[in-house]
């Protein structure tokens, strides 16, 4: 337990090595690279978010698109106030006369970044709490998650008064954050993002390795047995979801801030479902390894899809199967089997020749879940 | 009055073409526990093969039905053999696996054939409408409201009544002690997937006239198509019919009343919450597994 605590916090100080330091100085501190990347950091978080409730607790949440979307509106609500005086001009458009009460409280920033935090975990706990009392497990999770995601973009493009419809928010005002005007094309920005996510891996990482993670890794394994031991499971799973939330949410804020505007395809079946690939080719146990999982992703996305630019999807399916039948447990489980292999080779070559290291934790035996 | 007949006229035809497509979908995962979210992609190629063969042979739809159900059916089958087989024994990783099957085949027909929309006429003997009252019914949708009640009973028939059905059944039960009986499982999972596949590629083609043919088309089938599954119950071909029917219906009359977008947002919070409260569907399977 407390080694594998090492291994964590190991992995993370490199982690934090390659992007605070490594990256910029590839990139040369060039500002508008740098946007690139902390696009790439932003999706990192929903999708370390996602490894939470999906890697940890077992619950596939399809839907979490859905709180990332609230995020990013969230945040493009109070840009979008700040850049017009008086009324969005869509809103003229859609002949609204008054701001909408929906609306109003977005004026503050500080309203904005609570509300980008908690809105979040509070939709997705009253849909955890809906769910999990019933005792709803497995594929239903999925499929509630994934209607529920539906029904949500629907009624977001349908109030086009209030959300600005198929076309999003769009022509924001740079954030102004206790007196720093935010330019996204600076270093400054960069290293915001970077903290960002170093912050919720720290968040990741002290829950996964809690007495709460570990209730909810008994979950994963056995329900019903950890029901027995007098744990409430449906209040773990609430909690969790909403964690988990929170941290999409947050992804979402800053993502609006990077790409400038927020549109409800961020909210799409397609989306949800990406960052879903993005945690299986990282590796869903380990929050670490779900977001370098989007990073590579991402990355690799961004530079195919000027290569390739009919391919490139292609490609992603094709890995993502591959990646799904003969990596069940990512490139975490990839490295952690590499790891064990050498680890026995050298133990085998310490012990006698007869006893031999024994082999049980093959990657392909276990991914089950 | 006249409105509401209309609009539960043109409910049930897309009911009974989403019947289709969820049929295909209940048998893959009742008896293999696998969720195929490429399942809306053999729709689209169905409609694809379809558009190929009106344009290239110059069949129309009725002509081409049989085809297009073997190749679909064929394409399934051989992505049963090459990758749904490996994920039996993990049935959450089948959603991701089928997936980037999708992708795969989504993408595959956008650079083959093109991303812009394709038209498929109807077939030239079903012009036309029959009118009682004000209700007025074309006769195409007529036919497809036969036709999958057709599938239907074809489909309960091989389920019960033919020696391939038998041997599902015994699979679906147990696995172990029915290949003890020298059925061989991997065989039969094999076929049962092809004729999934196969029906999706018939829904496909019966889905042509009525809707614009798109390389992303499959995405949303299959969401809707997946819920039918679930609210009949897992399995239960009587109760994805009876779903499918509820559900397009409902749609229809949400729709009418509200209006498309709001229609659909009501029915999927309704079936959001059939499913909290009976997970296993309007009409659970009684087998014991």
């Amino acid at each position: 337990m407390t080694r594998k605590l090492s291994y964590d916090l190991l992995a993370y100080a490199a982690f934090a090595a390659v992007i605070f330091w490594l990256v910029p100085t590839l990139y040369a501190y060039d500002g508008f690279e740098l946007n690139t990347f902390a696009r790439y950091l932003s999706l990192a978080i929903v999708a370390m978010a996602l490894a939470l409730s999906w890697g940890t607790a077992g619950l596939l949440n399809l839907g979490q698109a859905a709180t990332f979307g609230i995020g990013s509106y969230a945040m493009a609500m109070h840009l979008k106030l700040r850049a017009s005086d008086g009324l969005p001009d869509f809103m003229g458009w859609n002949n609204v006369d008054t701001l909408p009460w929906l609306w109003v409280p977005f004026e503050s920033l500080t309203f904005t970044l609570l509300a980008g935090l908690l809105l979040p975990a509070a939709v997705g706990g009253i849909i955890a709490i809906f769910m999990f009392r019933a005792r709803i497990a497995g594929v239903f999770v999925a499929v509630i998650t994934l209607a529920f995601l539906v029904a949500f973009q629907l009624l977001v493009i349908e109030q086009q008064g209030l959300t600005g419809g198929q076309n999003g928010l769009t022509g924001l005002a740079p954030l102004n954050l206790f007196g720093w005007s935010v330019d996204t094309y600076s270093v400054g920005f960069y290293y915001l993002v970077a903290a960002c996510l170093m912050a919720a891996l720290t968040i990741g990482i002290y829950v996964s390795h809690s007495k709460f993670g570990l209730i909810l890794r008994a979950i994963r394994e056995d329900a019903e047995r950890t029901r027995f031991f007098g744990y409430n499971v449906s209040s773990f799973e609430t909690m969790v979801f909403c964690i988990s939330a929170a941290l999409a949410g947050w992804a979402g804020m800053l993502y609006t801030l990077v790409l400038e505007f927020a549109s409800p395809t961020y909210m799409s079946v397609s989306f949800s479902l990406a960052i879903v690939i993005w945690v299986a080719v990282g590796g869903r146990e380990s929050v670490i390894a779900a977001a370098i999982g989007a990073i590579i992703v991402n990355a690799l996305e961004g530079r195919l899809s000027d290569v390739f630019v009919e391919g490139w999807n292609l490609m992603l399916g094709v890995t993502f199967v591959l990646v799904v039948i003969f990596m069940p447990r990512g490139l975490f489980g990839l490295v952690t089997y590499l790891a064990g292999a050498g680890s026995r080779l050298r133990q085998s070559r310490q012990d006698s020749p007869k006893t031999s290291a024994p082999i049980g934790s093959a990657p392909h035996a276990q991914g089950g879940r | 009055m006249d409105v509401l007949f209309n609009q539960l006229f043109s409910g049930l035809s897309m009911a009974s073409i989403l019947l289709v497509i969820a049929l295909g979908l209940a048998i893959i995962y009742g008896s293999m526990g696998v969720i195929n979210l490429a399942h809306g992609e053999f729709v689209m190629l169905g409609a694809y093969a379809t558009w190929a063969m009106q344009t290239y042979f110059g069949f129309s739809i009725l002509v081409a039905l049989p085809f297009v159900f073997l190749a679909v059916a064929l394409v399934g089958w051989i992505i049963e053999l090459v990758i749904v087989r490996r994920l039996y024994r993990r049935p959450l990783d089948t959603i991701l696996a089928t997936w980037g099957i999708g992708i795969i085949l989504q993408q595959a027909v956008r650079l083959g054939i093109g991303a812009e929309s394709r038209f498929v006429k109807g077939p030239g003997i079903l012009d036309g409408n029959v009118v009682i009252g004000n209700v007025v019914m074309s006769n195409y949708r007529i036919f497809v409201i036969l036709f999958s009640i057709g599938v239907l009973a074809a489909t309960w028939a091989l389920m019960t009544k033919t020696e391939f059905g038998m041997k599902l059944r015994a699979v679906i039960q147990n696995r172990g002690i029915s290949e003890c009986y020298g059925i061989e499982a991997s065989r039969v999972y094999s076929l049962t997937f092809a004729y999934g596949a196969g029906l999706a590629g018939i829904a496909g083609a019966l889905i042509t006239p009525l809707y614009s043919t798109i390389p992303t088309m499959g995405t949303s089938l299959v969401v809707d198509a997946f819920l039918v599954v679930i609210v009949g119950g897992l399995g239960s071909l009587i109760g994805a019919a009876a779903a499918a029917v509820m559900i397009g219906e409902v749609t229809a009359v949400f729709s009418m009343v509200m209006n498309d977008t709001l229609g659909r947002i009501a029915v999927l919070g309704c079936i959001i919450l059939l499913i909290r409260f009976r997970p296993r569907g309007l009409f659970p399977e009684t087998v014991r597994r």
